[in-house]
């Protein structure tokens, strides 16, 4: 990455640095994150595990945090029982009573610990979470008690300042304490048009025989790039269901590092991305099985039409130390177009025995077979292609538990691919 | 109803129909007869108007209507009908989505409006009934999972529901045991009506003692070379097809 933009960075940090809130992160951590990325350099494309990624969106970005001054934007329906938390240009603007057994907070809020929390992973592909520690304006920590069942909770985080005016960078730290039980929606919505810059920055930890189910949707503005990072750590018997569909935005790239530090830990990933004319949605991630009898199940499936690119990178190492690991990649691309690209790449690296993993990729057009068989019950040819598009991405979305939140992704996802409006009786 | 003359049609440069003349009058149940490779799903294939069929020479009309002109999806909407003889497996689309997707669809074409939700599951629990298959089918993905008997099952399911003018039913009693045999027999035969035809392509004549044809037509190497009532189909099941093969030449 050039060096005049990390001159920037640093001049932009320079300007602002006195106002950031230490309650967030403390201004030495800032300075030192910066130093880091600085030494690291921006993600760039030339590097193996970036590839795939637009960061040309990196490059004419105001790294400063937006003012948060936008007024509050309307918001999808809420779901019932859940305590919404939502967040404007990533700063705290509207809460819920937390359920029984959570803490919520706020960092900026007064009165709350000056010791902020830092991400936590030192992995070079997770270092934009660096720029999210330098810059972050507000971070809130979510913490539930041992034992406890609690509700949901749902965190929207809304971008609604343009890149030109300021990025915004939401927080989220995630803590479970044992055998602990959440479900967590967290949503990314963007203003419709605003060219805004986004970077998330996301800690969970959990303790043994926590369990946490996390739905991660990513409805970006149309012009805006989101980057987002997010680091696990799973004791013993802890159990992660991430759940990540990634529609919005016309860069992407989500990064995830999960470690399976304990005997029995479980990751099941499910990732979904639907890109249609020029949008990017590039993933990676890393699960290390650290510790025996851990699992990963992980599936994908992504949709490229027009010129779109989607790119899936999974890699699974299973260590020395973890005898009986169980892992499974299912990875699926489907190309819709002549200029559409889907890369998916499933990486193992095993260095123990005792070991079951599996792993497949594949990408392709739509069948053909399906189609005929469509049109000749009478379907129009784009009902029947949306049709199948539709079926493709099912494999994950069907797994989500909540049939409002479902209902929701399915209608948000039909209404981007199409305007049939056949498609919504299947709902 | 339908009317085929010297239909030509290649499959990659390679001629598999050779100037085929059928007529099928309405109210009528055709067999169409034939070994394997003498070009009966082709035929199947190319009314139904699946890609990668040239048709080279030759006329299709279809209720006076120029078949070939019509792309896949209106032909199925005018009434036309293929029970695919592999039926193909579309896991998260759901049953019953595409019958009223397809009912609909053929509905619009004729300027009428959606069929209502409530009365079309109870007419499509009835069919059921009638085909022995299971509710919980309904909710599956098409032909998801499903048996290769419990396909064709569903074939019928979808050709009773769409009541079409014409079914052409492409070896609908390959892989299928005596019982699930009688099942979807009976299902045709209660579409059977003055109104409606029939072609069924088949291979053997055991499917001809459930349902009875009007006409047999024996197809041989892209042509048809001998017409005649149901009593040529029990021939073809004593005699085989050798002795027609010089009249094919």
């Amino acid at each position: 990455m050039s060096t005049p933009l990390l001159t920037r960075l640093r001049d932009e940090f320079g300007a602002v640095r006195a106002a950031l809130p230490a309650n967030v992160i403390a201004a030495a951590a800032r300075q030192e994150a910066l130093e880091r990325l600085c030494a690291l350099g921006l993600p760039a494309t030339r590097e193996e595990n970036w590839r795939y990624a637009n960061l040309r969106v990196l490059e004419r970005a105001r790294f400063t945090p937006a003012a948060a001054e936008a007024a509050m934007p309307a918001l999808p329906e809420p779901l019932s029982g859940f305590a919404r938390y939502v967040f404007v240009d990533a700063e705290l603007r509207a809460q819920a009573p937390a359920p029984p057994g959570v803490t919520v907070r706020s960092l900026r809020a007064p009165g709350a610990p000056t010791n902020g929390w830092r991400f936590g992973s030192d992995l070079p592909e997770t270092r934009l979470a660096l720029l999210n520690e330098t810059f972050a304006t507000d971070a809130a920590s979510i913490e539930v008690r041992a034992g406890a069942d609690a509700p949901g909770i749902e965190l929207v985080f809304v971008a609604a300042t343009g890149a030109q005016n300021g990025a915004s960078y939401p927080r989220v730290r995630l803590a479970l304490a044992s055998g602990a039980r959440l479900t967590v929606v967290e949503r990314h919505l963007g203003a419709a048009d605003a060219q805004s810059l986004v970077n998330s920055a996301v800690r969970v930890e959990l303790a043994p025989n926590a369990q946490l189910t996390h739905y991660r949707l990513q409805h970006g503005g149309a012009r805006a790039a989101w980057f987002d990072t997010l680091t696990a750590e799973l004791a013993e018997a802890a159990r992660y269901d991430l759940l990540a569909v990634s529609a919005g935005a016309l860069a992407a790239r989500s990064t995830v590092h999960a470690r399976l530090l304990g005997a029995g830990a479980e990751l099941t990933l499910s990732a979904a991305a639907l890109g249609e004319g020029q949008q990017t949605h590039d993933m990676y991630a890393l699960s290390e099985h650290r510790a025996p009898r851990t699992r990963t199940l992980e599936t994908f499936r992504g949709i490229a039409s027009g010129r779109a690119r989607v790119a899936f990178n999974g890699k699974i190492t299973v260590g020395e130390n973890a005898p009986g690991t169980d892992s499974r990649q299912s990875l699926r691309g489907l190309l819709d177009g002549a200029e559409a690209e889907v890369d998916l790449r499933p990486q193992l690296e095993i260095y123990t025995d005792e070991v079951r993993c599996s792993h497949g990729a594949t990408a392709g057009k739509l069948d053909e077979n399906m189609l005929f068989y469509l049109l000749s019950r009478g379907l129009a040819p784009e009902v029947a292609q949306h049709l199948l598009k539709w079926a493709f991405l099912e494999d994950v979305i069907a797994r989500i538990a909540l049939p409002d939140l479902r209902r929701q992704i399915e209608l948000a996802l039909i209404g981007q691919m199409s305007e049939a409006a056949t498609l919504k009786e299947l709902l | 109803m339908l009317t085929i003359k010297n239909l030509h049609a290649a499959v990659d440069g390679k001629e598999i129909l050779k100037g085929l003349e059928l007529e099928v009058p309405a109210g009528e149940v055709h067999a169409v007869m034939g070994p394997n490779g003498s070009g009966k799903s082709t035929l199947a294939h190319v009314l139904a108007g699946r890609p990668g069929y040239t048709i080279t020479s030759g006329a299709v009309h279809f209720k006076g209507r120029d078949l070939l002109a019509l792309a896949p999806e209106e032909r199925a909407r005018e009434g036309l009908f293929l029970g695919f003889q592999y039926p193909v497996e579309i896991p998260g689309v759901n049953n019953v989505y595409l019958l009223k997707a397809a009912v609909n669809a053929a509905r619009k074409h004729h300027g009428l409006p959606e069929v209502d939700a409530f009365e079309f599951l109870t007419l499509v629990r009835e069919k059921m009934r009638l085909m022995r298959m299971d509710e919980s089918m309904l909710s599956r993905g098409v032909n998801e999972g499903f048996s290769g008997g419990e396909k064709k099952r569903n074939e019928i399911l979808q050709m009773l529901v769409l009541e079409p003018a014409l079914a052409v039913l492409d070896e609908t009693d390959s892989g299928l045991d005596i019982d699930a045999l009688k099942v979807v027999a009976h299902g045709v035969n209660t579409l059977r009506a003055a109104n409606r035809s029939m072609v069924l392509v088949t291979h053997y004549q055991r499917l001809l003692e459930y349902i009875v044809p009007d006409r047999v037509h024996v197809l041989i190497k892209g042509r048809i070379v001998r017409s005649g009532d149901r009593t040529l189909a029990l021939e073809l099941e004593q005699r085989g097809y050798d002795w027609l093969m010089d009249e094919a030449a």
